[in-house]
């Protein structure tokens, strides 16, 4: 069976795995029909076998179902070597069975190869679905099981079943029997451990496949009850007939499994085909990320964005992601022209499909474009944003540096110097010329004060700081020039809100002192859901607008930056009313 | 009578004692925070404190904080708080609860050398002394079409003066009238605006400021 004929095509997957030609398939076919007949005719041909048909029956069943199942994935699932494995275990079931024959040389070939199915079934198990032994655990399990299975030889050298061996070489019949224990022990401690092995990973991938994987693993079950046939064998334990029924049933149906399982990532890949159906030309990030998640049923899958000018992932948000780290997760590369431009992230679990991961990611590949520059855009977006806040807040702590200068360093030697001076005063009560220059100078120093005193708290109104937003704006709403109704809580927020929130009503209140001749004023800071709200508003004559370069664009420029909201509702000759909403978060 | 200081910049916590030293005050102790004051006091048992509204370790509002303790713990003691800016509302923290005296300045005023001395004499005798920019604050909030109009300019000399904490007779001499003519004056204040005639002079600063305040 040669997998490559004229008809054969040569996969784009790069594995060089060749799906199996029609004639080779009717060749195969054919030879398991013959095995069939062959079986039966062995059975019934034979001297002393009892129940010969019924005995025929289960042996087909055994081998049959892997022979044509084997043939069914080879042809549809050429990229996975299960369908040969398959085959080629139904094949390598059939000669135990030559112990029913009449003739020695055939005896001897059946009973040397009398335990090579349970290998074979090992092998299988531990391959599915890829038909590759995939860790270095497997391949040392299962050669170890071959190598069991192949110990009949010696055996029968030894003189196991003399005289109707033709392979007896010295009658050992006590080697003989201690090698066949030495077989079976092995044999099936290889069966236990590939059943552990199967049990542990299931549990540990904790993934989330299709049903169908996990009625793959049930059939591992078929592994333990051969294994305990064998140590039946081993401990001189007597099975009852239907234990050993179950069993050959079991296995039986085991392939039948394999290729529901095999068929079922077929469904898969139609599913791709229905993806870009769904996804249509041009999805957004967040479609392409719920079409990628339902196409290879992992909830899980997330498409992430390789931005160059931030030189890292992004996800549909924008926000920056770090890639996870291999088992933890599967990444497959997404390639837009040969360009790697995304990263697929998924079950781990997946990777044992590799042909609806390796479409779905080419299909992702074909429609990404305008999810990734929207991607693109909003980590822009976001990264401005970013850029703004960290300047106000530079900005701030800038102000609040200064402000602190001034008052640690010129303020207070002001303050210190007037000190002296007034001291000086008293010693020039004789000297009232010298003395009355002297309180110039004090009245100067006075003035400079006070004109300090204004700039920082211009800079930086530290009261509020200090003491909080209901202290300073009590302050603001006493010195405003039109009576404020205040209502104001003295519960405290962080820096940034107070500040804004003080620079809002201070602003406002200068507004309405200079454009909106109001006659009352209703200041009012209260908490909501996401933060604080500052609502202004007067009985003026309105008309203020954001627009153009009047303080409240300022305002409006401040809010933004914490990621607050500024709106003013003004109509012309209907008073003003300035809202902030302040989330807290950021 | 003793005096205690607690400022942060040596320039104005020496110069503040020099100035006390000179003029006949006992200074028990000096300090530069918040805490050494309150461990200090018990042990000195001064008359007044002194004390700077920043203060280490923060300088935000461990002055104030402190102030607000020892009136607290301790009525009887005079507390006097200096500031680089004057905010209504921690003068009315300040005034409100013990009847002990208490005084609200700016820094700066502490240049008028007699009147801060006063200042501090007036608050360790258990008066108040609330600095003037908030009381002329209040009082031109206040004008806008209020009682306030009704007063004459002399009886808003004399408000004003009261909102400050001074005495009648503090009054008088700032004003340069007789005590008769400040009673009378300060009588017919409170009649006009309808306070409490039976205020102390202790209470009646707070009641005038609560008035002003609104």
């Amino acid at each position: 069976m040669r997998r490559r004929d004229a008809s054969g095509h040569r996969r784009a997957d790069g594995t060089g795995l060749v799906a199996l030609s029609r004639r080779q398939t009717v060749a195969t076919a054919a030879a398991g029909s013959a095995v069939g007949i062959s079986l039966f005719v062995l059975a019934l041909g034979a001297d002393d076998l009892s129940r010969p048909g019924y005995r025929a029956a289960l042996a087909c069943w055994v081998t049959l179902p892997y022979i044509f199942t084997g043939m069914v994935a080879w042809r549809r699932r050429p990229e996975s070597r299960l369908g040969r494995l398959m085959v080629a275990a139904g094949f390598g079931t059939v000669p135990n069975f030559l112990v029913w024959s009449d003739n020695d040389f055939l005896f001897t070939v059946g009973v040397a190869t009398q335990f090579l199915p349970p290998a074979l079934y090992l092998h299988l198990f531990l391959a599915f679905p890829s038909g590759r032994l995939s860790h270095a655990l497997d391949r040392v399990i299962v050669a170890t099981a071959y190598g069991a299975a192949a110990l009949a030889v010696p055996a029968l050298m030894l003189g196991l079943e003399a005289p109707r061996s033709t392979l007896t070489v010295i009658e050992l019949p006590e080697a003989a029997e201690r090698l066949l224990q030495i077989q079976l022990a092995v044999l099936s401690s290889c069966l236990l451990a590939g059943v552990v092995l199967l049990v542990f990973r299931r549990l540990r991938s904790g993934s989330v496949r299709p049903a169908i994987a996990w009625l793959v693993d049930s059939f591992s079950l078929a592994l333990l009850a051969t294994a305990v046939l064998l140590m039946a064998g081993l401990f001189g334990w007597s099975i009852d007939e239907p234990v050993r029924v179950v069993t050959f049933i079991a296995m039986g149906l085991a392939p039948i499994v394999f290729l529901a399982g095999l068929l079922q990532a077929r469904l898969d890949q139609t599913s791709v085909t229905e993806f870009l159906n769904r996804v249509g030309a041009n999805p957004g990030p967040y479609e392409l990320q719920r079409a990628v998640a339902s196409a290879l049923r992992d909830p899980t899958a997330e498409v992430v964005y390789w931005l160059p000018e931030f030189a890292c992932y992004g996800d549909a948000d924008g926000s920056r992601v770090e890639l996870p780290q291999e088992p933890a997760r599967g990444m497959t590369p997404i390639l837009r022209e040969l360009e790697p431009v995304a990263m697929l992230l998924h079950d781990p679990a997946l990777a044992d499909e590799r042909e609806p991961l390796s479409s779905v990611a080419i299909a992702t590949g074909l429609v990404i474009e305008n999810a990734r520059l929207q991607v693109q855009l909003t980590a822009r977006l976001e990264e401005l944003k970013g850029s703004r806040a960290r300047l106000v807040d530079a900005e701030q702590r800038g102000r609040q540096a200064l402000e602190r200068d001034l008052h640690d360093g010129a303020q207070q030697r002001l303050v210190g110097l007037s000190l002296k001076l007034g001291q000086l005063g008293d010693d020039l009560r004789n000297d009232p010329d010298l003395r009355s220059r002297l309180e110039e100078a004090i009245n100067d120093v006075a003035a400079s004060l006070s004109e300090l005193r204004d700039l920082a708290h211009g800079i930086y109104p530290a009261a509020v700081r200090d003491h909080g937003l209901s202290v300073a704006i009590e302050s603001l709403t006493t010195r405003a020039s039109v009576p404020v109704r205040l209502s104001v809580s003295d519960r405290r927020w962080p820096e940034k809100i107070e500040l804004t929130a003080c620079c809002i009503v201070a602003e406002s209140l200068t507004n309405i002192t200079k454009h909106a001749q109001a006659s009352a004023v209703v200041v009012e800071l209260a908490p909501d859901d996401v933060g604080l709200v500052v609502e202004i508003s007067d009985d003026g004559v309105g008309g203020a607008t954001t627009e153009g370069g009047t303080g409240l664009r300022g305002l409006a420029d401040r809010v933004e930056a914490i990621g607050g909201r500024l709106q003013v509702d003004s109509p012309p000759g209907n008073g003003t009313r300035v809202r902030a909403e302040l989330p807290c978060a950021s | 009578m003793r005096v205690m200081i607690a400022e942060d910049s040596v320039l104005l916590r020496e110069g503040i004692a020099r100035l006390l030293i000179e003029t006949g005050w006992d200074v028990a102790a000096t300090c530069e925070s918040a805490d050494e004051l309150l461990a200090l006091v018990p042990r000195q048992e001064p008359d007044v404190v002194i004390l700077d509204i920043r203060l280490p370790p923060s300088y935000t509002d461990e002055g104030m904080r402190a102030a607000l303790t020892l009136r607290q713990q301790r009525p009887e003691l005079g507390v006097l708080v200096l500031s680089q800016y004057v905010e209504v509302q921690l003068a009315m923290r300040l005034l409100a609860g013990a009847a002990g005296g208490v005084g609200y300045l700016l820094k700066d005023r502490i240049r008028n050398v007699r009147d801060f001395l006063e200042s501090v004499r007036r608050v360790a005798l258990g008066g108040s002394a609330i600095d003037p920019q908030i009381v002329s604050e209040l009082i031109t909030k206040r004008r806008h079409g209020d009682r306030l109009s009704r007063l004459t300019t002399r009886e808003r000399e004399v408000l004003a003066l009261m909102a400050e904490g001074r005495s009648n007779q503090g009054i008088a001499d700032e004003c340069h009238i007789n005590l008769r003519s400040v009673e009378k004056n300060v009588s017919s204040v409170f009649a006009k605006l309808d306070l409490p005639t039976d205020a102390t002079d202790s209470k009646r600063v707070l009641a005038v400021l609560l008035y002003l305040r609104g």
